[in-house]
């Protein structure tokens, strides 16, 4: 039996592994983007602390530029590093 | 308003509506405008304090910058409190300054503000009187904070000792906002508030 395919339809799905279900900053789910954004994914990525929270790259960099004399996780309040992964 | 501050705005909104605080009736918020700029807040006092029973009306501004910086919160009810002016509403709350942090909310405010009226720190002052009352003469300040959420938030206790003393001071002509709050200031002597207010 030969089989022809006509066609094909792709389907996938993806989702950021965070420890919580919205950006503690803006409060949208990590599903979704930044409000200064219109697409999830590359354009908005997310960062995790050395803390382990994480926020949207655009929020957590415009908190700490909000705050010049302390770099403090919005969330607990520990000096922020970024956590490469 | 920026593209930040109003969609937080919304979304906090939406859960203080569904927050068990507000089903306890114990906080509350409303919209002034439409712009989402400015809310009205409303706390009840808490249980075991002078401020039991009585409603505190808010004013809250939301800045552009928000959630950046903290939203700008001043008493509109009237109320005798170590970290409250007595006379603007203004507020003394680590949080709503230096410790503010953009994860906290709307609802996290109004919490913390429920907090300090259980809670004074007369160490860090925003009404001096109020404090020095509240450190050298406590039972007074007990009173004279029953005394205002009564006259002012809706509260339970009446005194008739600052009723007359007040109406004393109505008869001379004095508003009685005025008699209440300089009466207050001196301890409720009746001399010395005629005394401050005459010379
Ligand atoms: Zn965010
Ligand atoms: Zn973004
Ligand atoms: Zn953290």
């Amino acid at each position: 039996m030969k089989v022809k395919i006509k066609s094909w339809m792709g389907v996938a799905t993806w989702r950021w592994i965070a420890n919580d279900e919205n950006c503690g900053i803006c409060r949208m789910s990590f599903e979704n983007c930044c409000p200064e954004c219109s697409l999830p994914g590359d354009d908005c990525p997310l960062v995790w602390g050395a803390c382990s929270h994480c926020f949207h790259m655009h929020c957590i960099v415009k908190w700490l530029n909000s705050q010049p004399n302390s770099q403090q996780c919005p969330m607990c309040r520990q000096n922020w590093k970024f956590n490469i992964q | 308003m920026a593209n930040m501050a109003v969609s937080r705005i919304k979304r906090e909104f939406k859960e203080v509506i569904k927050s068990e605080e507000i089903v306890q009736c114990s906080i509350k918020i409303e919209l002034v405008n439409d712009s989402w700029t400015e809310l009205r807040g409303e706390i009840a006092g808490p249980p075991d304090t002078p401020y039991e029973g009585g409603k505190f009306l808010l004013e809250i501004k939301v800045p552009e910058t928000y959630p950046f910086n903290p939203p700008k919160v001043r008493f509109i009810t009237k109320i005798w409190h170590p970290n409250i002016s007595s006379v603007t509403g203004a507020i003394c709350l680590d949080i709503l300054k230096d410790n503010w942090a953009a994860a906290m909310t709307l609802r996290t405010v109004l919490l913390s503000l429920q907090a300090l009226l259980a809670a004074a720190e007369p160490d860090d002052p925003q009404d001096a009187v109020v404090a020095s009352q509240y450190k050298h003469n406590y039972s007074l300040f007990l009173m004279t904070a029953r005394h205002w959420t009564n006259a002012y938030a809706g509260g339970p206790s009446r005194f008739a000792d600052c009723d007359q003393k007040i109406q004393r001071l109505k008869d001379m002509g004095i508003d009685e906002h005025k008699a209440r709050a300089v009466l207050s200031m001196e301890n409720w002597d009746l001399e010395k508030a005629t005394e401050s207010l005459f010379s």
